[in-house]
């Protein structure tokens, strides 16, 4: 099984440079863990960051600039803060997850639709975006539905198929306003995904705008 | 960033750089990326920090770009050489393409404020970058 679907370059570029939000960080993080070539590519991409940065022009500092950050070496390392994670071991048997996202505090499974539940992961610095693990039971269509921000679902086990692809273990998929999202679990057990998510999610057709307030995601 | 913010990031790079030293691994980066990561790091806690005024902890930003726990540096690059590839592949971009890659690295902005510093329609910048970064996979993609 290869993984089929990366985030795309301007995604990963944003990453290795440290721009996108921790949710967003998260979501392509969890792919790196999966793709060996993404993650190739990241480095890369920290050597093409190196390379840009060698090759801009000095800026002028203050005169006492270098004085000051040598007298600051003989300073005593300032405690760092004190460890966010919990560690609750909750999420010990979810594969694919990236280690320091393992540190972090989560919800319980809350109930969505049938045979449909969602985790809440706390991040510490969430933005706009929220991150959660979404768990279906094999052979569940989710109600047809767009966003209102962006969404990045990555697959840490099972499979799940839209618009006649097919998303396995690793494969990152982008939802947003553009993309409505009619997604079919696969018959091959629970598919559990890491989504980070900004906006809202809307559901389409009558079932869905009469079931929109019942559901939250 | 102010040129203040930016200079006091520019003396924790160097104070990082200094004490992290031994760490450095010349066979699995270059000194450049491996400062610009330093660096990269650095202004996301910053930027952190300031957002809660030190209410609570900013995580712990070099851990969220540990990912791969298994590098398989079983053979030594010939990094120098490739440091080279990555210069050349950059200086064979066009200027147009080299300067958005450059603002995506260091300039705090989205892409729309790209479009507009370089008074080009934001479509321009996204297809520009995509171009770019397509262009240096194509030269780089074989480096490890």
């Amino acid at each position: 099984m290869t993984i089929q679907h990366h985030p795309s370059e301007l995604l990963l570029t944003a990453f290795a440079a440290g721009t996108l939000d921790l949710g967003a960080h998260i979501a392509v993080a969890t792919h790196l863990v999966a793709c060996a070539e993404c993650r190739k590519w990241w480095r890369t991409l920290e050597r093409v960051g190196g390379a840009v940065l060698e090759a801009m022009p000095l800026a002028r500092m203050s005169n006492d600039a270098l004085a000051r950050a040598i007298s600051r070496l003989d300073l005593p390392l300032e405690a760092a803060d004190p460890d966010i994670g919990v560690n609750s071991a909750a999420l010990d048997t979810i594969p694919g997850l990236p280690e320091f996202v393992r540190k972090y505090p989560v919800g319980e499974w809350k109930f969505v639709a049938p045979r449909l539940y969602k985790r809440a992961i706390h991040v510490p610095d969430p933005g706009d975006t929220r991150v959660f693990l979404l768990r279906a039971g094999a052979g569940v269509r989710l109600q047809p539905h767009t966003h209102t921000g962006t969404e990045l679902t990555c697959v840490l086990t099972g499979s799940f198929s839209h618009d006649g692809m097919w998303f396995g273990a690793g494969d990152i998929d982008l939802g947003d306003s553009d993309i409505s999202h009619d997604i079919a679990v696969g018959q091959d057990g629970d598919c559990i995904c890491l989504v980070a998510m900004s906006g809202e999610l809307r559901l389409k057709g009558l079932r869905g705008r009469l079931m929109q307030p019942f559901v939250s995601i | 960033m102010s040129d203040g913010a930016a200079e006091e990031l520019a003396q924790e790079t160097l104070i990082a750089v200094w004490r992290k030293a031994a760490l450095f691994d010349r066979s699995s980066t270059a000194p450049s990326a491996w400062i610009f990561a330093i660096a990269r790091n650095l202004r996301i806690d910053s930027l952190r920090r300031e957002g809660r005024r030190g209410s609570k902890a900013a995580g712990d930003v070099e851990a969220e770009f540990v990912v791969d726990e298994s590098p398989g540096a079983d053979a030594l690059l010939a990094a120098s050489q490739e440091d080279r590839r990555v210069r050349e592949a950059l200086a064979g971009l066009s200027e147009d393409q080299r300067r958005v890659v450059e603002l995506s690295f260091y300039q705090d902005v989205a892409h729309a404020d790209i479009a507009e510093m370089l008074q080009i329609p934001l479509g321009t910048v996204k297809s520009r970058l995509r171009l770019a970064m397509n262009r240096l996979r194509g030269l780089l993609a074989d480096l490890s």
